[in-house]
């Protein structure tokens, strides 16, 4: 479920895969790339070997995952939370980073989707029976068995996406994200951006605590940057929660009616319906606008291009990306990574912003960066 | 005795939006829109359900055919680049997967639920397995607002501005209404549901009239489906139906096999479900939003606790015909 | 499928199912399904031949996963344990002329029932897993039940009721497992973990819930046909008017059945619990419900039949992963399969193709002795 908080898409990795995924010898589908159109990546070439390899690897385009074992190659495997490496958002975005860290190492890389949560160790087990270097493990509902497999083979090493790490194990790596500084730096520009002091949401379900942590995180900051404004949260039941478009949809449209200028729309293909929504209002782009989630939602969802203000965003691509690199090269701190967050660049809506919410919204971001703005989290998950 | 309950109930909640209306127009108009928004695809799934049980097929594939036409509406859409040749092909593959249960119930008398079931799972998996990404439509639905009537307080912004699929929503309820009673289809369709064996003494053809009226009552599960990926989600996703077939069953039975009476449960489901999101939206109440979200239904099986034992389903539903 | 009285509703088809009536010669019961599951291979093959994999290879990878190797064949035994279980549950309704689809909202108010009941004790693990079981079977037949007294004294349709009952207790479960149940101090909707002593063991590479089920299922084929309740179960399901005139008590009997069904779909949900999750996470139980109607439906509501057609089930959901693995194929592959065994066991395409006979008016199956 999880894994359908966040949307992804990352255009440059798009093009990037799309260029190099032949030359990496994937046997697994690739996902058409989200959006192609704006990809400003210079990518590495294809075949550059893994520089640190001492001795001469089998090159990763001829190469399949029968070679892992040999020391020189390096293979990454990635093990989907239950869902699809095109899901335009969580497992999409972890997916793509690996595939950029195995481009950069010259490595393998392949993928598993989990279609039962009971299949976790199972299939993390298909990559390491294959003797490969790292397995990426995507969603908080994976952490137990992550740890599991962790104790069980000591010489992989795994990075677990979103997963909070107690104690530090030698062989493991959280890659964590605190959701409502994201959360408050889109509030804060909506409380500042509101015409009509009323903004609104329209969220997955807030048992998950990352969508919780957005949506609370969106209310303190609108409410720091306006004290006036009245912030609406609804979040969907939790039963498909992530998967209903026509409700995020339905519930975007009643908050706009209702006076609400500026939806917050998080919530996997529920959060997408909405965006979708508010792009098709008469004032989109001048009067009405939404903000996406988790990565840049631009290119995840470009129907929503008109409206789109930014997106809150957890950098799921780069963060998987520089953990992998660091596991291969033996450089991995063990225990919580805090990956870092923001928000996205305006695109279409550039013009919309006045300069001086620009600058108080970077203000607010450095605040947020050295710690001196406080979102209330994670304590507000006890509201 | 039932009718009574139901036009008490339906004074009650008109009463109560009225007054709504006076204390805040805006918040009623836009809840009120939301729950009509909601039971778009529900009425017309109900309808599907409607004709197919009236014509003695219990249809509980619509769930797989909705999700199918929600898929084919889409990408035909997508690909043609064209909304209208999209929901055209939605519709045909509504009445494919219709033709398809009507086979398996009809023609090969199969038991009807295994049939309805196959086509779930077979919509789940294929959809699934042939979901592409980074498609986009051509454009959005366009919304028809009706001149003059649209100015109405309350109903004009609620009733009369809306996208065209919800007129052909509520346009399907009226007239599935007078074919089914004022008809000789409807009364042919009603006897072989009914008495299948006197219907076919008095010269219908009983396999003929199911085949066609399951076929055709799969058109508008299509329009149901292409409805949500085209008009609401402008977007597919994988199981985007979320269960609105199944509910639309309930709706059905709720609605006393009755056109209009679907529909009109379809909107209290929709109400129900509107309501829902306004109290969370509101904060009125500080409870969990899982007690408001099972809300409607909790509603819905004590309102039938209720007013029970007076609806019947149409007598041969279910029961492949054997001549004799 | 009915609202009204159920002495009024034979839905179902009136002839019994030719399999069990003996016109069916032995042979051709195990033939068809048989023949109709290769066919479903090999339509699902050429799927997987037009996306460029050799199906051969395809299906090998698949099943040498499933079965060759302990670690396969637990797994396998793992994944058909709930859905023998949720199986029979709707078998049990089906034969008494219910059409229990609410075998998913039972089974979760019997798992976090069964999770409650697990960590909420310390008990010798003789009393306390017993004990957590009956408390998880308990909760699925009080759920089953509103539905049950609904359908038999106020002859509301249980279609309708179990379908509501679904989404109520998805929330509900949800709600008990974010606040009152949660296990404190950590971020996941989730109980604490069930006490060690009300874990289900595993005997060598055969889980001690699977044995529960194949004992469960053995019992109700003896329980339909040889027990004065289960014939009364039966007769309801086939005529209840003639089960009313024979002095059958048809409201306490559909009530009844309805709890064992529910009681069922909460042992599903226990064992699930107690042998395999080892605490309550509610996205760790989605969909066994609904697998129980597929498995109902392709065992044609014969409870021996429930195990096989589980651990076909279990064998195709448990190599979906390693198929694509190894060859890239979408997982999804396995429901198109599904679909299509289901398809070609139901339909009379089969056995028309097996027997060329004219006496063969009606070859195809119904949903269960009373239908729905």
């Amino acid at each position: 479920m999880h894994r359908k908080i966040l949307a992804v898409g990352i255009a440059a990795a798009a093009l990037f895969l799309t260029s190099c995924s032949s030359s990496t010898g994937e046997a697994a589908p690739e996902p058409a790339p989200a959006a192609s159109e704006a990809a400003p990546e210079p990518a590495p070439a294809a075949s550059e070997p893994a520089p640190a390899a001492s001795e001469e690897p089998v090159s990763a385009a001829t190469m399949d995952d029968s070679d892992c074992a040999a020391p020189a190659n390096i293979c990454v495997g990635l093990v989907t939370d239950t869902g699809k490496v095109d899901d335009k958002s969580f497992n999409q975005a972890a997916w793509e980073g690996t595939k950029l860290a195995a481009e950069e190492l010259g490595a393998f890389s392949k993928y598993i989707e989990t279609t039962d949560p009971k299949d976790y160790a199972n299939n993390i087990a298909q990559f390491a029976g294959k003797s490969y270097d790292v397995i990426v493990t995507v969603g908080f509902l994976m952490g137990e068995a992550t740890i599991a497999a962790a104790a069980e083979y000591p010489s992989v090493k795994f990075i677990g996406v979103d997963q909070f790490q107690g104690e530090p194990i030698e062989n493991l790596a959280g890659l964590v994200f605190d959701e409502s500084k994201a959360g408050y730096a889109v509030g804060y520009l909506a409380g500042l951006m509101t015409k009509t002091n009323k903004i609104g949401s329209a969220l997955g379900t807030d048992t998950v605590p990352p969508v919780k942590l957005f949506g609370e995180g969106y209310k303190a900051g609108a409410l720091a940057a306006n004290p006036d404004v009245k912030v609406t949260l609804v979040y969907h039941e939790p039963n498909n929660a992530f998967g209903d478009p026509e409700w995020g949809a339905n519930e975007a449209r009643k908050q706009l009616d209702q006076g609400a200028d500026i939806i917050f729309a998080a919530g996997g293909a529920t959060g997408n319906g909405g965006l979708i929504e508010v792009a098709k209002d008469p004032g989109a782009g001048t009067t009405v606008f939404c903000i996406g989630v988790d990565i840049d939602q631009f290119y995840t969802v470009p129907q929503a291009a008109k409206c789109l203000l930014t997106s809150a965003e957890k950098k799921l691509v780069s963060g998987t990306q520089t953990l992998v690199v660091a596991a291969a090269g033996g450089s991995m701190t063990p225990g919580n990574n805090f990956g870092p967050t923001g928000i996205a660049p305006y695109h279409d809506t550039e013009g919309a912003v006045p300069e001086d919410v620009k600058t108080k919204v970077q203000e607010v971001l450095a605040g947020l960066e050295d710690g001196t703005i406080d979102t209330g989290c994670p304590a507000c998950l006890d509201n | 005795m039932r009718a009574r309950y139901a036009y008490m109930l339906t004074i009650v909640i008109l009463s109560f939006i009225l007054l709504a209306y006076v204390l805040d127009a805006t918040r009623t108009v836009s809840v009120l829109s939301f729950s009509l928004r909601y039971a778009v695809p529900l009425i017309l799934a109900a309808m599907v359900g409607v004709i197919c049980e009236r014509s003695g097929v219990i249809n509980i594939g619509i769930e797989g055919q909705m999700l199918m036409s929600a898929f084919a509406g889409f990408f035909g859409a997508a690909l043609t680049g064209n909304l209208i040749v999209g929901t055209m092909i939605g519709v045909g593959t509504g009445m494919i997967m219709g033709a398809f249960l009507a086979t398996g119930a009809v023609t090969w008398k199969m038991d009807q639920i295994i049939a309805g079931t196959i086509i779930n799972i077979l919509a789940t998996g294929l959809t699934s397995f042939f979901y592409a990404q980074g498609y986009v439509l051509p454009a959005i639905t366009p919304q028809l607002r009706i001149p003059g009537l649209a100015d109405i307080p309350l109903i004009g912004p609620v009733l009369f501005d809306n996208g065209l699929f919800t007129y052909a929503a509520i346009a399907s309820a009226f007239v599935l209404w007078i074919l089914l009673f004022k008809t000789i289809w409807g009364l042919r369709t009603r006897a072989v549901g009914e008495m299948p064996g006197s219907a076919d003494t008095s010269g219908v053809n009983v396999q003929r009239m199911r085949f066609l009226n399951v076929t055709f009552a799969g058109a508008l599960a299509g329009l149901a489906g292409a409805y949500l990926s085209i008009e609401a989600a402008s977007n597919f996703d994988r199981g985007m139906t979320a269960g609105r077939g199944f509910t639309a069953l309930a709706i059905m039975i709720f609605g006393a096999w009755n056109p209009i009476g679907a529909m009109a449960a379809a909107l209290f489901f929709g109400l129900a479900n509107g309501l829902a999101s306004q109290l969370q939206t509101d904060e009125v109440i500080d409870i969990p939003p899982q007690f408001i979200n099972m809300l409607p239904y909790v509603l819905t099986i004590v309102l039938l606790a209720i007013v029970s034992g007076r609806i019947k389903p149409p007598a041969a539903v279910g029961k492949p015909y054997e001549k004799e | 499928m009915s609202v009204t009285d159920p002495s009024q509703t034979d839905l179902g088809h009136t002839d019994p199912d030719p399999m069990r009536a003996g016109r069916w010669p032995r042979v051709q019961a195990v033939a068809i399904p048989v023949v109709s599951v290769l066919l479903a291979f090999a339509l699902g093959g050429i799927l997987i031949w037009l996306q460029g994999v050799n199906p051969f290879y395809a299906y090998w990878v698949l099943f040498e996963n499933a079965l060759g190797s302990s670690e396969g064949l637990l797994r396998v035994m793992q994944k058909s344990t709930p859905l023998i279980l949720t199986g029979l549950a709707v078998t049990i309704g089906l034969r008494t002329g219910l059409f229990n689809i609410g075998a998913q909202g039972q089974l979760l108010v019997g798992a976090i029932g069964a999770a409650w009941a697990g960590y909420n004790f310390q008990l010798p693990a003789l009393i306390h897993i017993p004990f957590a079981i009956a408390f998880g079977m308990l909760c699925g037949a009080a759920w089953a039940s509103i539905a049950g007294v609904l359908r038999a004294y106020r002859s509301v349709s249980e279609v309708i009721t179990t379908i509501m009952l679904n989404a109520v207790a998805i929330a509900l479960v949800d709600y008990l497992a974010s606040r009152p149940l949660k296990e404190p101090d950590q971020p996941i909707t989730r109980t604490p973990p069930v006490a060690d002593s009300a874990a289900l063991p595993d005997f060598g590479t055969v889980p001690a819930g699977f044995l529960i089920a194949l004992a469960v299922a053995i019992f109700f084929s003896w329980f339909l046909t040889r027990t004065n309740q289960g014939f009364r179960f039966n007769t309801v399901g086939m005529n209840p008017n003639a089960a009313n005139y024979a002095g059958i008590g048809v409201k306490r009997t559909i009530f009844l059945a309805m709890a064992v069904s529910g009681a069922l779909a909460g042992l599903g949900g226990a064992v699930e619990t107690l042998g395999i999750t080892g605490r309550f996470e509610p996205t760790f139980n989605a969909g066994l419900g609904f697998d129980g109607i597929t498995i109902a439906l392709l065992a044609r509501a014969n409870p021996l039949a429930t195990i096989p057609a589980a651990l076909l089930v279990g064998i195709l959901r448990s190599g979906a992963a390693t198929l694509q693995f190894e060859t890239g194929i979408e997982p999804e592959v396995v429901d198109v399969i599904l679909a299509l065994t289901l398809l070609f066991v139901a339909a009379p395409i089969v056995s028309r193709l097996l027997l060329r006979k004219k006496t063969q008016k009606r070859t195809s199956v119904d949903s269960g002795g009373g239908g729905v």
